[in-house]
């Protein structure tokens, strides 16, 4: 499975960034194929869970012993087993009423495995995993189908007000709040402070004035004005959510069942991504082929004026080993059309209770703590995670450890979803082929009307 | 009498398993692990995959209902289908006659007697022993639009003026798949095919030499009518294996751009496992199975005919 596929890649290497640090936890566990193999057991199923974990540590078998109420965990791996065990032991050290044993699923990178086995799992009703994490593109999925328990009765609207508003939106289906949020990631504009400083340009708030400076800023070793990805994938609906929503436009209205992609801000968006390719050849035709790493490279290659990627890139492009352009980079909202508003595609994982737990208080109990602002900063300074409580992003820790993050805030505030519905993955599946035969074939009104039409009949359906 | 005796001694020359007679239980119940493992792998699943092609069994709506052969009419109109049928055809037909064609050539070269045959017959198999996920990556990178090789090369030759966007062009992305497979695969058609070859007597060809027949005579009236079945179940076992192409596509452009490179294993796979549409994959997988089904059928007449010609 490719990047493309979690839209929310930036772990991988927010995990390598913070390796160093954590090399003495890690020592002596090896990641090879033996602990892919021993993962795959371990999603499997709770009961071998239960029992591998056990194997694995002994204090949660001791802990498991002492007649407290047993409750299951599951997520994909972010990062080292090692990391959630140490959270997830500081839950089951900090009270002694529960006891949370973790299942670990698949990582985020072959998200349509995570998908996979989570739906098996919940679709068993078995009351197992009783608390999970969840991409926020199945926050919809899950809720219709009746697997997610609504939680405003725990979580009141005033409480929801201390996170961003777009996640809160994106953990709330049909009015109910079914998810609470955890991390979130968005697409962002990466450009080169040196080739601007030189032209004497400012960063670019509108599309118009991007691609001006880019075609300027364009020659020499510096062969692409603007690079963003469109391969037949995940990241090619990511790409067009922002694109869409910096028009004003959406693919879907808030009921989830009117379809607008055909309506003229959304092709006005389109023809922009087409036009960046083959009018204003500010893009290689070749992100036709590119999802997040493939464009990454030349823009770290210091081959291109700027970048629409995730927080991931951030690192990378301060690592000289890895980056040409160590210093030369910086952040900020992607730009907008005349008059409109900057719209960031948001991911993320966010956390789920399963509406069978037989544990429910338990379970909550669990999930209000995950939730507080002390682990989202234990999450934040550690793996980089982006918090999505706002307090969080003020606090001098994270300050001092992830300078970046804090700069993420207001681009954060701005971040919208993809199109929720139930059926997302079909209209995901629709999306990338239908623009991807409009950014090839250059018919983007035809393109979209097919669009609409397939997928008006699945969210009908 | 005598016909009796005839009879006796025609039961005692039979095999001894043709003695074993109906009502004695043991050899039906030495079949039985071998009948259950093929039923529980084999037959269930197909049998499994025929009834869910019957139904709308979505996992995440939690509908599942029988519809009949709903799924097949809808099959029969999706756009998407026909194109990644087309897809599969195309690029079965095209790895099928390349790898065939260019595997009989190494065959052939490597049949001859050289010094270091050995090496290059191990060597040979290097690219097939290369996993297809490495191998997709190494084209990928090969054939990259701007810092490719490939392109490189042609520039340098004066054969392209600019890039060529390999992947990225829905003209060129199949073919580009095509010719990794056929890197990847023709090793394996060679190598069954250098089978082949040597199960031809030598005699043969010597009797054609003395008789004064050209190599190319040779070549053409007595090895390749003898090589025929094995080249034969050779394609076949190759257009089976390139029908379920799945990997490299994958890998490579995910299926795009424009589903210029979908092929039925990856939109099966999409509808499948992301979309978690059950019903509806399932009448995929048996459109392909049923597509296999043909594919084989065709080549066993050709083989058939082929053994009934040596036969006489």
């Amino acid at each position: 499975m490719t990047h493309a596929d979690s839209c929310v890649p930036c772990v991988d290497y927010f995990r390598r960034k913070t390796m160093s640090k954590k090399l003495t936890h890690d020592a002596g566990k090896p990641e090879g194929t033996g602990m892919r193999r021993r993962d795959f057991i371990v999603a499997s199923g709770a009961a071998a869970a239960t029992v591998a974990a056990g194997a694995l540590n002994l204090p949660t078998r001791l802990y498991a012993q002492s007649g407290r109420t047993e409750i299951t965990f599951a997520s994909a791996r972010f990062f080292s087993t090692d990391t959630m065990q140490q959270v997830i032991e500081s839950y089951n050290k900090s009270q002694n009423s529960v006891h949370v044993s973790y299942i670990e699923l698949p990582p985020p990178s072959s998200s349509t495995e995570v998908h996979q086995q989570l739906v098996q799992q919940l679709a068993r009703k078995s009351g197992s995993p009783d608390v999970f994490t969840q991409d926020i593109i199945w926050i919809a999925e899950f809720a219709e189908a009746g697997w997610a328990l609504p939680l405003d009765h725990y979580f009141g609207a005033d409480e929801m007000k201390a996170y961003l508003p777009g996640i809160v939106q994106g953990c709330t289906w049909k009015g109910q709040l079914t998810a609470m949020p955890w991390f979130i990631d968005c697409g962002k504009l990466y450009y080169r402070t040196d080739i601007l400083e030189k032209l004497g340009a400012g960063v670019p708030e509108t599309w118009d004035q991007l691609i001006e400076t880019a075609q300027k800023g364009m020659g020499g070793d510096v062969r692409f004005g603007f690079i963003w990805q469109a391969k037949q994938a995940e990241i090619l609906t990511c790409d067009l959510v922002s694109f869409i929503g910096s028009n004003g436009g959406a693919i879907l209205g808030p009921d989830g069942k009117s379809v607008r992609i055909a309506e003229p801000e959304a092709k006005a968006a389109v023809q922009l991504m087409y036009d960046t390719i083959h009018k204003d050849k500010i893009t290689p035709s070749d992100v036709l082929t590119w999802d997040e790493e493939p464009s990454r490279r030349p823009f770290t290659a210091g081959q291109s004026v700027f970048l629409r990627n995730w927080s991931y890139v951030w690192s990378i492009a301060q690592d000289k080993t890895q980056s040409d352009v160590v210093g030369k980079v910086e952040v900020a909202p992607l730009p907008h059309f005349a008059g409109k508003q900057s719209a960031a595609c948001l991911g993320g994982y966010q956390y789920g209770v399963n509406a069978s737990t037989k544990n429910k208080d338990a379970a909550i109990d669990f999930l209000r703590w995950l939730s507080t602002p002390a682990t989202q900063l234990h999450f934040a300074t550690v793996e980089g995670f982006v918090p999505t409580r706002l307090a969080v992003f003020d606090e001098p820790e994270l300050a001092k450890t992830q300078p970046f993050i804090q700069k993420l805030k207001n681009l954060s505030l701005g971040a919208i979803p993809r199109p929720v519905t139930p059926k997302y993955p079909q209209v995901t599946l629709v999306l990338q082929s239908e623009i991807s035969r409009a950014l090839v074939s250059g018919d983007i009104e035809g393109a979209l009307n097919k669009a609409k039409t397939q997928i008006e009949k699945i969210v009908a359906a | 009498m005598a016909i009796a005796k005839t009879l006796s001694r025609e039961a005692d020359l039979r095999p001894p398993e043709m003695r074993f007679r109906i009502g004695r239980p043991w050899p039906a119940l030495l079949l039985v692990p071998a009948l259950a493992a093929i039923a529980a792998v084999s037959v269930y699943p197909v049998i499994l995959g025929l009834w869910l092609s019957l139904r709308d069994t979505t996992l995440a709506s939690r509908t599942d209902a029988f519809v009949g052969l709903e799924n097949y009419q809808q099959l029969c109109s999706d756009s998407q289908f026909w194109n990644a049928w087309i897809h599969t055809m195309e690029f079965t037909s095209a790895s099928t006659v390349l790898e065939t064609l260019i595997g009989l050539v190494i065959a052939l070269i490597l049949a001859q007697r050289f010094l270091g045959r050995g090496l290059v017959r191990a060597a040979m198999l290097v690219p097939w022993a290369i996993p297809t996920v490495v191998t997709s990556k190494m084209f990928g990178w090969l054939f990259d639009g701007q810092n490719g090789v490939v392109n490189y090369l042609l520039r340098s030759v004066g054969l392209l003026h600019g890039n060529v966007n390999w992947y990225g062009s829905p003209d060129l992305a199949l073919w580009t798949i095509v010719i990794a497979d056929v890197w990847k695969t023709t090793p394996f058609m060679a190598l069954l095919l250098l089978a082949g070859l040597q199960t031809i007597p030598y005699s043969l060809s010597e009797a054609a030499l003395i008789d004064g027949a050209s190599s190319w005579q040779r070549f053409w009236c007595v090895k390749l009518p003898l090589l025929a079945p094995t080249l034969l179940i050779a394609a076949m076992f190759r257009a089976l294996d390139a029908f379920r192409i799945f990997d490299l596509v994958y890998v490579i452009t995910g299926g795009g751009p424009a589903d210029s490179t979908e092929v039925l294993s990856t939109l099966t796979y999409k509808i499948l496992f992301s979309a978690l549409l059950f019903g509806y994959g399932s009448a995929l997988s048996t459109a392909m199975f049923i597509t296999e089904i043909f594919i084989a059928l065709g080549f066993g007449i050709f083989i058939l005919r082929k053994f009934k010609e040596a036969a006489q």
